[in-house]
C-alpha cells in the first residue's frame, strides 16, 4: 500500500515534468500512459483502503473490481467524454454504481444492429455485429465511426495492458 | 477538436482591434473542410457566433450601409439554399447525410454573412451608400462562386457504375469504411497481410478479445500481488483476535459470501461498506 502511494507520487511528479516540458498542445490521439497510471493507482489505493483485504469478499469479486477500475481509468485517460467508447464505458460504470451521470447528448441514438441485420447481402455482417458488441457503446455507432472508435480503443487497450504489466512486475515481490 | 478552439481565441483577439477580411476568412474554414465533417460543423458554429459579434461591431460603426446590406443578404441566402441543396443531396450519403447538410447550411450562411461583412469593411471608404442592397448581393455572389465546391464530397461514377444518388452515397460510404479499415489494419500487428474484409474483422475481434482477456488476467494477478503484499500479517491476526466478540458480523459475512457466490457481484455496496467499517474498527 505504501508502495502504491510512492508510485502515485512518482507518476504525478513525472506527469508534471512532462506537462512542463511539452507545450499546451494536447494530442488526443496518443493515449496518455501517465494519466491512466495515476488514475488506476489512485483507484487501487482507494480499493485497498475501502476494502481491506481481510474483508469477506472473494478474490474473484476483488479481481472484478480491479478490472472495473482499470477500465474506468482507461476511459478517463482517453479523454472522458470526447470519445464515444469512453463515454459508454463511464456511463456503464456509473450505472453499475447507481449514480446518474449525464453527458451532453450529441445525436439521436439509433441502434445500428437492426439496420445491419436487414442488410444481409453484405459479406461480413456478423463480424461487424460482434465488433459492435466488443467495443463499448458500439451498438449506437455508424460503421465507419465504429472503425474509428475501434482503432482508438485498441490503442488504449494495448497501452493499458502494458502499464498493468509494468505494475504487476513492479509490485510483485522478488 | 483543436482547430475550433484556436479559431475562437484568434477571433476574439482579432475582432475588437482590426477587422479585416483576409485575416478571418480563409484559414479556419479551409481547415474545417480539410479535417472532416464533424469539425466543419463545430467550426461553423464557432464561426457563426464570432461572425455575429463581428457584424454587430461593424453595424455600430456604419449603420446605414449595414442595414441595406442585410436586406441584400437575406435574399441571396435563400437563393443559394435553393440552388445548392440539390448538389448536397446528390452526394450526401445515407449515413452522414444530416451532418453534410448541416455543415452545408452552416457554411452557406457563413458565406453570406462573411461576404456581406467583407463588403461592409471594404466599402465605407469608396462608394459608401451608393450601391445599396443590389450591389452588395452581386459582390457577395462573385465572391461566393469559388467557394461552394468545398461543401460536398465529389464522387464520380466510373463506366458501368450506377449514377443515381443512392448508389453514389453508398459507394462513398463504403470507401469511407474501407479507408478506416486499412487504418485499423495498420494498428494491429500482423494484420497487413490478410486479405478480405471478413478475415480482417475476425482478426480485429480476436485481437480485442485477447487484449481484454489479458486485462482480466492482469487484474487477477494484481489482486493477488496486492493482497499478498498488504494482507500477509493481518490474516494472521484476524482469526485469533476478534471472532468471538463479533458474532453478528461474522454471520453477516457468511451471508454475504453466499450471496456473492449466488449472484456474482451484484450485491449492494453499502453492506460491504458497513462490514468493512466494523472490521476496520476492530483490527
Amino acid at each position: 500500500m505504501s508502495f502504491i502511494k510512492v508510485l502515485i507520487l512518482k507518476f504525478s511528479s513525472l506527469r508534471t515534468q512532462t506537462m512542463a516540458s511539452s507545450d499546451k498542445t494536447i494530442n488526443t490521439d496518443v493515449p496518455e500512459k501517465d494519466v491512466f497510471a495515476i488514475h488506476f493507482l489512485q483507484s487501487l489505493s482507494n480499493l485497498t483502503t475501502q476494502n481491506p483485504f481481510n474483508s469477506p469478499d472473494t478474490t474473484n469479486y476483488r479481481a472484478r473490481k480491479i478490472k472495473k477500475a482499470a477500465y474506468v481509468s482507461m476511459a478517463k485517460a482517453a479523454g472522458g467524454s470526447s470519445r464515444l467508447w469512453s463515454r459508454a464505458l463511464l456511463g456503464r460504470a456509473a450505472k453499475e454504481n447507481n449514480k446518474i451521470v449525464r453527458f451532453a447528448r450529441r445525436k439521436r441514438k439509433v441502434t445500428w444492429k437492426i439496420s445491419s441485420k436487414r442488410r444481409s447481402d453484405q459479406r461480413a455482417p456478423e463480424a461487424t455485429d460482434r465488433l459492435r458488441n466488443l467495443v463499448p457503446g458500439g451498438g449506437t455507432m455508424e460503421t465507419s465511426k465504429l472503425m474509428e472508435e475501434t482503432a482508438h480503443y485498441i490503442k488504449c487497450l494495448s497501452m493499458q495492458v502494458k502499464v498493468m504489466q509494468c505494475l504487476v512486475d513492479g509490485l510483485s515481490p522478488k | 477538436m483543436d482547430p475550433p478552439l484556436v479559431n475562437d481565441s484568434s477571433f476574439s483577439a482579432a475582432n475588437p482591434s482590426s477587422y479585416t477580411l483576409s485575416e478571418i476568412w480563409p484559414f479556419p474554414v479551409n481547415d474545417a473542410v480539410r479535417s472532416g465533417l464533424r469539425l466543419a460543423v463545430n467550426a461553423g458554429r464557432v464561426f457563426n457566433r464570432s461572425e455575429h459579434s463581428g457584424s454587430k461591431d461593424v453595424s455600430v460603426a456604419e449603420e446605414s450601409t449595414v442595414t441595406d446590406l442585410t436586406a441584400g443578404w437575406g435574399g441571396r441566402k435563400t437563393r443559394d439554399l435553393n440552388s445548392e441543396d440539390d448538389s448536397s443531396k446528390m452526394v450526401s450519403s445515407s449515413s452522414s447525410g444530416n451532418e453534410l447538410k448541416e455543415s452545408g447550411d452552416k457554411k452557406r450562411k457563413l458565406c453570406g454573412s462573411e461576404s456581406g461583412n467583407g463588403d461592409c469593411s471594404m466599402r465605407p471608404e469608396g462608394e459608401t451608400s451608393s450601391g445599396g442592397g443590389g450591389g452588395g448581393s452581386k459582390a457577395s455572389e462573385q465572391k461566393n462562386k469559388p467557394e461552394p465546391p468545398k461543401d460536398y464530397i465529389h464522387v464520380r461514377a466510373r463506366r458501368g457504375q450506377a449514377t443515381d444518388r443512392h448508389s453514389l452515397a453508398e459507394r462513398a460510404r463504403r470507401e469511407k469504411i474501407s479507408e478506416k479499415m486499412t487504418a485499423l489494419q495498420d494498428i494491429i500487428p500482423g494484420c497487413n497481410k490478410i486479405i478480405g474484409k471478413a478475415l480482417v474483422l475476425d482478426e480485429i475481434i480476436n485481437y480485442i478479445q485477447s487484449l481484454q482477456r489479458q486485462v482480466e488476467f492482469l487484474s487477477m494477478k494484481l489482486e493477488v500481488v496486492n493482497s499478498g503484499a498488504s494482507s500477509g500479517p493481518t490474516i494472521g491476526v484476524f482469526p485469533s483476535g476478534d471472532l468471538g466478540t463479533l458474532p453478528i458480523d461474522v454471520h453477516r459475512t457468511i451471508y454475504e459470501q453466499q450471496e456473492a457466490n449466488e449472484t456474482r457481484g451484484s450485491q449492494p455496496e453499502w453492506l460491504h461498506m458497513q462490514v468493512d467499517g466494523n472490521f476496520n474498527r476492530t483490527t
